[in-house]
């Protein structure tokens, strides 16, 4: 008996737009800390600009934390007839296009882009793929961020 | 012969490796003494019947050879000398198609399947004996995988010393850099699918780690 | 930072050594406005998830990774990190993050180097993994 695999395909033609987002000082900071980043390029703004930045840099993941800002579609999957909820991050990828700086204020565009199910360990998984776009306020693409997230049966 | 019997390339959904990154790095490893003399690609849940890499195995030096690996209801299953009519008999993509089918079907069509990873934690071909299931077409298994997590290539050894299985090697490469980390040494040459096939016949081949695949040059 | 040209397949890059604490993630997680309980912060919603402990974010993993490359390459240098979360991360143990020169190309004007990047535990815990592309200047 094939496994069947069953979810809202017309998500993959669905633009799912959010922000703008001002991304602060503040945040920065407190990204860098998170990650015990200590180049002073993202946390002071002196630093920065004397490197020929406007204001203090996003270091290169930062966009990550703001892709939940979107509000993603259920795509109410099913798999052999049963919903499948929950789920826990699988995969990310980060392409950094331009520099993030305080006071940009980015936009977000996400669109589903892969549901496909296999096997491991813990049993039968099926994972989802989202991918977004985030744009500054000069309309200028600063990165593209693909995540997947898995959910088990 | 050295070749490495389970590695996936970008053409599978979580390998980050292009197939000519593994033959450039497999470069390396010949640089630092070891020896490699093929691949075969594996890849997760189809088989690339599009895809040539003879240009590329002989800009390099190295045999490519292609096959596939499936998930199945008891584990995923490395299929070698893969044909058009077991694609038509058996869905590639169907994650819980029965194991014995996969294994007699293979051979019916002139591949030969080979239970992967068999001591893996949940999903290893160990777990479903344990649990008293049989297998009788089963005679070669991966004895020894590069991505195996401690504890599980000593299960699949205790499993072949059991059951009287077979081993070959393969790294179970997902980055460029793990390629060639555990391969199957022939004593023959193998350049198609076909020839591997017949060499898996004969029964006469081992699984090593790469640190045993040297040329007397090595520092290890 | 290094120059293009000196860089060679094989070459490794770090280790970085560090560890995720309740505090850092917890402080993570507020900048990620995931307040709140979470698998990420507390021992009975981790368990609920099949978990031993709370575990690292995998976002933050990502982020620490990105260290490694920044810090050897440069802080504009990293243009693509590509990763796949193998094990969840544990709080308070050792991570050790390193990579490994695979690939050196020069593509529309740039000097690209590729590596795989591995984040792994003490006792080999193969935890992230994945490719990472990041671009150097040639020698003056």
């Amino acid at each position: 008996m094939a496994t069947e695999l069953d979810y809202d395909r017309s998500l993959h033609d669905k633009e799912h737009e959010a922000g703008p987002f001002e991304v602060t000082e503040s945040q920065i900071q407190a990204f860098s800390r998170g990650i015990a980043e200590t180049n002073p390029i993202y946390t002071d703004p002196a630093a920065a600009k004397a490197q020929g930045f406007r204001a203090i840099v996003a270091p290169p993941t930062f966009c990550t934390i703001m892709v939940r800002q979107v509000s993603l579609s259920d795509i109410n999957l099913k798999f052999n007839g049963a919903p499948m909820g929950g789920g826990m991050h699988a995969g990310q990828r980060v392409q950094s296009r331009a520099p993030i700086m305080a006071g940009d204020a980015l936009t977000a565009s996400s669109h589903l882009k892969d549901v496909y199910a296999k096997t491991g360990r813990s049993g039968t998984m099926v994972f989802i793929v989202w991918e977004t776009t985030f744009r500054n306020q000069d309309g200028t693409v600063v990165a593209d961020v693909q995540e997947s997230f898995v959910r088990r049966g | 012969m050295y070749l490495d019997m389970h590695s996936h390339s970008v053409s599978s959904d979580d390998s980050r490796a292009t197939v000519e990154q593994y033959l450039k790095w497999i470069g390396v490893l010949r640089k630092r003494g070891h020896v490699v003399d093929g691949i075969v690609l594996t890849e997760h849940r189809k088989f690339d019947f599009d895809k040539d890499y003879s240009a590329l195995a002989s800009q390099y030096g190295v045999v490519v050879l292609k096959g596939s690996e499936l998930d199945t209801r008891y584990g995923h299953v490395l299929v070698y000398g893969v044909t058009e009519p077991l694609t038509r008999e058996i869905d590639f993509s169907n994650v819980a198609m029965d194991t014995r089918e996969l294994l007699k079907a293979a051979r019916q069509h002139d591949a030969y399947a080979v239970p992967a990873h068999p001591g893996r934690f949940g999903i290893g071909l160990t777990e479903y004996i344990q649990q008293g299931e049989t297998f009788d077409d089963v005679r070669i298994v991966e004895r020894l995988n590069g991505g195996s997590r401690k504890g599980e290539n000593e299960r699949a050894w205790e499993l072949c010393d059991n059951m009287g299985y077979l081993g070959v090697g393969g790294s179970d490469a997902h980055l460029t850099s793990h390629i060639g980390t555990c391969l199957t040494k022939f004593p023959t040459d193998i350049s198609t699918e076909a020839e591997l096939v017949e060499a898996l016949l004969s029964e006469q081949f081992q699984p090593v780690w790469l640190k045993d695949a040297t040329n007397g040059t090595t520092g290890e | 930072m290094p120059y293009f040209e000196d860089v060679e397949l094989g070459d490794e890059i770090g280790p970085l050594q560090t560890e995720a604490t309740d505090y850092g993630v917890l402080e993570f997680c507020q900048v990620w406005d995931n307040r709140g309980p979470s698998r990420f912060t507390d021992q009975a919603m981790a368990e609920e998830s099949r978990l031993p402990g709370p575990i690292v974010p995998g976002i933050m993993s990502m982020g620490i990774m990105a260290r490694l490359l920044t810090d050897w390459a440069g802080t504009e240098a990293l243009k693509d990190l590509d990763i796949v979360f193998r094990q969840p991360v544990p709080h308070h143990k050792p991570l050790t993050i390193a990579a490994t020169v695979t690939d050196t190309r020069q593509e529309d004007g740039e000097n690209l180097v590729e590596c795989d990047i591995l984040m792994t535990g003490a006792e080999g815990e193969r935890y992230v993994g994945g490719k990472a592309i990041v671009v150097l200047p040639s020698k003056p």
